[in-house]
């Protein structure tokens, strides 16, 4: 089906009001305009045009969820300014992220990092959360210095680390592995952990094996938390280091 | 995972876990090394007899999301002489009064403690094993805070709502060598009339397999309803997009209709991935494809006069081609076996050598199954990687259903090939505070 986008006037003005509950048979063209737009680049960023609009004051929490759904599919960075302004909204953070997390543009990692500098509590870890689901390796450092933050922001800092496991990462949580609280102590054991494998997929068998041998003398020191599980899931880690004929 | 701050388990308001038997014998042993003041009598159950293991040889299990498919599991194990049933969990009071009813019923005693949050059950260092049947949307992120907790996982099907989550759970489950089971009671006990003729080799090379069931979950806008004041339900969501309270949005009945939590995509793959890991599980089962993942699907776009519906497939590395829906009159005429009219098989009909079927481990079905791999650390029926596996390829043609577009998927970089916007839905951003 060829798109229209005079065809999608009245569905994106009655879109705007909507609630939870209300007529969606009034905007089966605008699903069917996303799909239409897959191989026309000029038609799909006149469709995302007109969905970012939408995105303001005026339009309903139910609606601008609606639009943040097909922004994820098929927004840009043209779109980014429109849903980056959308991030310190309580009511509407998560589904601008909901977007911004799977746009493939440099604009929307920079428009989390900056969110993540400056929004605090729940929002602040649903940053992390989708820096990390972005494999974001620029915010490292940012992650790094959340580690010393309260316990519930450093746990996500550290379970985002362990998903990013670039060298930048490993080393931020090899600094930090000294922390007094245990609950961010175990998280950041189960991200080196995660960083150590991925090391050992990459055939980096001697780094892997560098953190395994690490965090079992942690836990044979008595020095992190949940030692026995942290040691038995070291010594797995080192025979897989050493067991050269399965694949990394 | 995130991290709230702990709630209180429900039946106890001043934050006190109420009574278990390692807790209870931890204290005790405390108490030995000072005065002990009071008798300690070892009950007959406790000590066991011919039939029922001693106490302290029982594996300790909890459940998590204890209403509909959760009570059938949680009576699996509670059956069991080898399992002692110390806590449930459920954001709902109802169910969750319901199964420490049905525990203390059983033992005869009020011990059962019962948790709103999930992480309160985790963190008690007294349990072996949890199995977890909530909605979709929380398998991944409490199967994996299970593993990181010490916790063997006994997991419902479907096993992941989205193709990113499987890799991160099994390397969870590897992490921490824990035994983590999918939840499919039927692959094993429901299909042998399609396992045995394809696993004794009477059908010959499998060449494609024809799949009825229903298709992916849709967006959900129920109305808002009033919340009841006997769901937690904010905890329901979750990592789900904020929605207003309905209902048939969250209730737990099998139906794909539109009124369970089953039908709706933040939720839900729908029928393609509820019944469709029984169906897909079952073929992929007797096909012998566990160990394999697609590596393309393949759109087939509705007749241009509309009498004939869409339909998809995914073909698999050897060759063998699974479909979705296809229109009777395109499939093969007479196939070489079927499973009623949900799966047909077609072999190249040259017989081939008999394999062993694969069977489950102990004794009760796949319940017994985990149990038996919980002692024995042995991989089970169902291990969590060859659900994974199983179910690559309905999320595959649910996404080509979404895109309407076929797909090339790369096993070892999990990605689509050449399809950016496909690999937009390989995963969705969590709703904070809620982290995988």
């Amino acid at each position: 089906m060829a798109y229209d986008s005079a065809s999608l006037d009245k569905p994106l003005e009655t879109l705007k009001a909507f609630d939870w509950g209300g007529d969606v048979a009034a905007f089966e063209p605008i699903d069917a305009a996303v799909i239409a737009v897959h191989a026309d680049p000029a038609a799909r960023a006149d469709l995302e045009k007109r969905l970012a609009a939408l995105l303001t004051a005026g339009t309903s929490r139910a609606a601008k969820e609606y639009v943040c759904r097909k922004l994820s599919l098929i927004g840009t960075a043209a779109s980014v300014p429109t849903l980056a302004a959308l991030l310190p909204d309580t009511d509407n953070s998560h589904m601008a992220r909901f977007a911004l997390e799977r746009i493939n543009a440099a604009e929307a990692g920079a428009a989390l990092r900056q969110a993540l500098g400056t929004v605090q509590g729940d929002l602040k870890i649903g940053m992390i959360s989708s820096l990390a689901g972005r494999g974001d390796t620029t915010c490292v450092p940012m992650l790094a210095s959340l580690l010393a933050g309260d316990t519930r922001t450093a746990i996500a800092a550290a379970d985002a680390l362990g998903r990013i496991h670039t060298p930048e990462a490993v080393q931020a949580l090899t600094a930090a592995g000294g922390v007094s609280d245990q609950a961010v102590a175990a998280a950041i054991v189960d991200a080196r952990l995660a960083c150590a494998e991925s090391l050992l997929k990459q055939g980096k068998r001697s780094e892997a094996t560098a953190i395994y041998k690490s965090l079992a003398d942690a836990a044979a020191a008595g020095t992190t938390p949940a030692a026995k599980s942290t040691r038995l899931a070291a010594a797995r880690g080192i025979l897989a280091c050493l067991d050269t004929t399965s694949p990394s | 995972m995130g991290h709230h701050t702990p709630v209180r388990p429900a039946s106890d308001p001043k934050g006190q876990t109420t009574g278990t038997r390692r807790g209870f014998l931890k204290g005790i042993g405390a108490a030995a090394g000072g005065t002990i003041v009071a008798p300690y009598v070892i009950t007959s159950t406790a000590l066991g007899n011919a039939s029922t293991p001693p106490a302290s040889d029982r594996i300790v299990m909890g459940g998590i999301g204890i209403g509909n498919m959760g009570s059938g599991d949680q009576n699996a194990f509670l059956g069991r002489s080898d399992v002692q049933y110390v806590a449930v969990c459920d954001v709902r009071k109802k169910w969750r009064d319901d199964g420490k009813g049905r525990v203390d019923g059983k033992y005869g005693n009020g011990d059962c403690a019962a948790y709103v949050d999930f992480r309160e059950l985790l963190a008690r260092d007294d349990l072996d094993a949890v199995h977890i049947a909530t909605p979709d949307h929380w398998h991944a992120i409490m199967t994996i805070a299970a593993c990181r907790s010490g916790k063997d996982v006994y997991l419902q099907k479907p096993e992941t709502l989205t193709l990113r989550e499987g890799p991160l759970m099994v390397a969870a489950a590897r992490r921490y060598g824990r035994v983590v089971s999918g939840g499919s009671q039927r692959v094993l006990e429901d299909y042998r009339d399609i396992v045995h003729p394809c696993w004794a080799g009477e059908i010959g090379a499998i060449q494609s397999v024809d799949i009825s069931v229903g298709g992916p979950s849709q967006p959900c806008y129920l109305p808002a309803q009033e919340t009841p004041t006997d769901i937690d339900w904010d905890l329901w969501l979750g990592p789900a997009p904020w929605e207003p309270y309905n209902s048939g949005r969250c209730d737990g009945n099998f139906g794909t209709g539109g009124n369970s939590w089953r039908s709706y995509i933040d939720y839900s793959g729908g029928s393609l991935t509820d019944w469709g890991a029984h169906h897909f599980g079952g073929t992929i089962f007797a096909t012998d494809l566990r160990e394999l993942q697609p590596v393309k699907a393949t759109y087939h776009p509705a007749s241009a006069d509309g009498k004939q519906a869409a339909y998809a497939s995914v073909t698999y590395p050897n060759n063998v081609t699974i479909y979705h829906n296809r229109p009777n009159e395109l499939r093969p005429a007479t196939p070489s076996v079927a499973h009623g009219g949900s799966i047909q098989i077609t072999g190249d009909g040259r017989a081939r050598e008999a394999k062993p079927v694969p069977v489950y481990k102990g004794t009760g079905g796949i319940y017994g199954d985990f149990i038996e791999c919980v002692k024995t650390r042995e991989r089970p029926f169902r291990d969590i990687e060859l659900a994974v596996n199983t179910m690559t390829g309905p999320h595959m043609i649910g996404i080509a259903y979404r895109l309407q577009r076929s797909l090339n998927w790369d096993v070892a970089a999990q990605q689509f090939t050449g399809d950016a916007e496909a690999n937009r839905l390989l995963d969705r951003a969590r709703r904070e505070p809620w982290i995988l």
